[in-house]
């Protein structure tokens, strides 16, 4: 049987010489027959007169519902839950900020500059940091808490002014997020709401809340806690793991807990537990967003972290080179399939949240006043793992990835770069040096063409174009292991954009880490538009998630329609059973917010059609 | 005669037909309680994608001229005259798996539990519309009447479509 392929080419080599491990990889093929109904969206599971499937004879569910109530239901269901997959996390980060702000943990704060700033520009206060921090944290959680009626306080201060203005007219200004969540749920059950186009604008409310709290927000927390992005070199891809070492994988998207490991695997206890247990020390091993987050940050802890090593999809094979002794999880992309092939390897789990528990794992449940005591039994956990299994198991990491990878980038380093104002960045866009700027981001997938191949094959196509990428999520895994986030990468951009990047020493694809980084994207975005005087959707900017995987991108992407943007998808998101809501997203809502949803599983045409809209928006602007 | 009709441009590929069969084939015949993990065997038909990645319903066609009949070396296999349908015989069976390797179609193959018989499209033993038919939401999987004589389908108003796998 045909397995799915990467557009990494070593990744596939490897696989293909590990026949006895079973990865996402081989079960992509037995899964190939999906199901139409569920593709459009247009399946109701919602009671017992159910499922009910729309088809020419069956036009509306027994209740009567018509498939755009169906498809809006599923949608904002989708929506809801990947929002409250964000929130979740910006609510941990929080609680930690109050409670290191409180003196209830000995970690420090390493990024009091950010968080002076947000004292300030939020209108927290505070006398000392720790009251700042607490301040600030107390702020965030009771927005996250407050009533749908009563509108999150902090919105009007994190968002774009022009933004904020537009949203506020139309009725789009989020009440307390996880209310909103809450209420989602209840307008999508059984005979509730049946309005495809209230469910719609609720989507945007939930995409609001999301990109300013659960993307931006935390963002800030894990920054004024583990330090701020600073722009580095460094290692990324398989070859980053060095098998003489205890190597803790991790897994998830919360810094804020898997990050205690940082300092704590450089204590002499810990280089003397490694030593006893035979190894050269302790090494965590980045992978998925909380990879991609430690590799941001990790001018704060350059010695213990050894690099990022892929996306969601090549946690299978990572687990697989049995060069991995712990596998420390906190959040999603933690594939249950990477459960078979870690006891084939022998390697233990540990898991910090009990949203993301795995089977075989054992539940350590975080507590930020106990970080000791639990970074203590992760470390004793891999070193234990460490000295029982390498005998066991043959190790065998592939030569694998780049060790020039430019990381670091930010919403402020960035800025710096460019000597601390945007203009540059502008002017080189108005001379027509950089055509445009593409934010493609979110998740890898198994169906788009492979693991990878759109992402990778448009982002080719888009910088050949002279069209600046900037990347955050899973992409970035994915651009970087074939060399796209390389400074030699430039020799595969058009003339004018090659030029610019080798001038300035840059790669055509900017990394900005991981999902969560769409926030610093969008801030990103509102600083070059204040620059120029315009709101969002002027810019010459696209956004693409392109392999979008999972319920959260589509939260997000919720976030970059009420930004105004343009959004491109590769696979629809179950929408298309319905002619009402397909049409309100890729054209109506251009007439509220500015954004639409381009659906196009074609590279070429794909990038033919963003460079139209990015050409369009330069005419728009007199360029 | 009836025949089961395959339309694959009907298909929505949403295996319902599979899971009708599992469970007509299964101790409760119920689709609330049919084990779609396997552990009451597999369906006896499936859906496939053509080489245009489209999805298409097989299923035994009860052919005019059966290969596995034909391989059949105890009789366990035979084409009932009276309905025209392949008809397996479990308690004849020899498994030696002549008709799996003879049947153009893969639709006959070793029972995945015991893997002792072979198994195959029993029509639903009599049941007056076979489950898979009655399960397909789109009508990729219909009945039609045939000629006894040809195979042809005689349905007033239906072409025989030839459009299959490929």
């Amino acid at each position: 049987m045909r397995v799915c392929i990467s557009a990494d080419q070593v990744l596939n080599d490897f696989l293909a010489a590990r026949s006895g491990v079973e990865t996402s990889f081989n079960r992509v093929p037995p899964q190939a027959v999906k199901c139409g109904f569920g593709m459009q969206g247009v399946c109701c599971r919602l009671c017992s007169n159910g499922p009910c499937r729309i088809t020419p004879k069956s036009p509306r569910g027994v209740c009567g519902a018509s498939p755009d109530t169906m498809v809006a239901r599923n949608f904002l269901r989708a929506v809801a839950a990947g929002a409250a997959c964000y929130l979740h996390i910006v609510e941990n980060a929080a609680v930690n900020l109050r409670e290191i702000g409180r003196g209830n943990s000995q970690l420090p704060l390493k990024g009091t500059g950010l968080l002076n700033e947000l004292a300030d520009s939020l209108e927290t206060g505070g006398r000392d940091r720790n009251e700042k921090a607490v301040n600030l944290a107390e702020r965030v959680l009771a927005d996250l808490y407050l009533p749908r009626n009563d509108k999150m306080r902090l919105v009007q201060k994190l968002a774009y002014g022009p933004r904020f203005e537009l949203w506020r007219q139309g009725g789009l200004l989020p009440g307390g997020a996880k209310s909103e969540v809450f209420d989602a749920l209840v307008k999508t059950s059984t005979n509730l709401s049946s309005d495809p186009v209230d469910m719609l604008l609720h989507s945007l409310r939930l995409g609001i809340a999301t990109g300013l709290y659960g993307l931006a927000m935390t963002n800030k927390i894990n920054d004024i806690i583990w330090g701020e992005p600073q722009i580095r070199t460094a290692r990324a891809g398989f070859g980053v793991v060095d098998p003489d070492y205890v190597n803790i994988m991790i897994t998830g998207h919360q810094q804020s807990l898997a990050g205690i490991l940082q300092d704590a695997l450089l204590s002499p206890e810990a280089a003397d537990m490694a030593r006893a247990a035979g190894a050269a020390g302790f090494r965590i091993i980045g992978s998925t967003c909380v990879g991609q987050d430690m590799q941001l940050r990790a001018a704060h802890c350059p010695e213990v972290f050894a690099g990022q090593t892929g996306n969601n999809f090549t946690t299978e094979a990572l687990v697989a080179t049995g060069a991995i002794d712990l596998v420390v999880s906190e959040f999603n992309c933690t594939l249950p399939g990477m459960e078979t092939v870690c006891r084939q390897m022998l390697v233990p789990q540990i898991c910090l949240d009990d949203v993301a528990k795995k089977q075989n794992a054992e539940l350590l449940p975080f507590d930020i006043r106990e970080t000791r005591a639990i970074a203590g039994k992760i470390m004793r956990g891999a070193a234990d793992s460490f000295a029982a299994r390498r005998k066991n198991v043959t190790v065998n990491v592939p030569s694998h990835g780049y060790d020039d990878v430019l990381t670091g980038l930010s919403e402020k380093t960035l800025k710096n770069f460019l000597g601390g104002s945007y203009k540059p960045l502008i002017d080189l866009i108005a001379a027509g040096s950089i055509k445009g700027i593409a934010a493609v981001v979110g998740c890898s997938n198994l169906t788009a063409g492979g693991h990878d191949i759109f992402t990778v094959g448009m982002t080719r196509e888009l910088i050949k174009r002279d069209i600046i990428v900037l990347s955050a999520g899973c992409t970035s895994g994915a651009l970087e292991n074939v060399g796209l986030m390389s400074p030699a990468a430039a020799e595969l951009a058009g003339e004018s954009l090659k030029k610019v990047c080798l001038s300035l020493g840059i790669p055509p694809v900017l990394n900005f880490g991981p999902c969560l980084a769409i926030g610093r994207l969008e801030e990103t975005a509102a600083d070059i538009a204040a620059e120029l005087g315009v709101d969002l959707p002027k810019l010459p900017l696209i956004i693409s998630a392109p392999q979008w995987l999972e319920e959260q991108a589509l939260a997000d992407g919720a976030f970059g329609l009420a930004l105004g943007l343009t959004l491109h998808l590769a696979i629809p998101p179950f929408i298309t059973g319905s002619e009402l809501v397909t049409g309100i997203l890729t054209k109506g809502l251009e007439n509220i917010t500015g954004g639409r949803v381009i659906v196009d599983g074609d590279i070429n045409s794909t990038v033919d059609r963003l460079e139209a809209v990015i050409l369009d928006k330069r005419a728009g602007l007199g360029l | 005669m009836l025949r089961i009709l395959i339309k694959p441009e009907l298909c929505a590929g949403c295996k319902n037909c599979q899971v009708a069969c599992l469970a007509e084939h299964s101790p409760s015949g119920s689709v609330w309680l049919a084990d779609l993990s396997g552990g009451h065997g597999r369906p006896r038909n499936s859906v496939e994608l053509n080489s245009r990645d489209l999805p298409v319903p097989l299923t035994c066609r009860h052919c005019q001229e059966p290969e596995c009949v034909t391989a059949c070396i105890t009789g366990a296999l035979s084409k009932n005259p009276a309905t025209g349908l392949v008809e397996h015989d479990q308690g004849r069976c020899a498994g030696c798996w002549m008709c799996v390797m003879s049947c153009p179609f893969g639709m006959i193959s070793p029972e995945a539990l015991e893997k002792k018989t072979a198994v195959k499209c029993d029509f639903c033993q009599g049941r007056e519309t076979p489950r898979c038919v009655e399960a397909c939401p789109t009508g990729a999987i219909c009945l039609a009447e045939v000629s006894p004589e040809t195979g042809n389908n005689t349905t007033p108003g239906e072409a025989p479509k030839e459009e299959g796998l490929h």
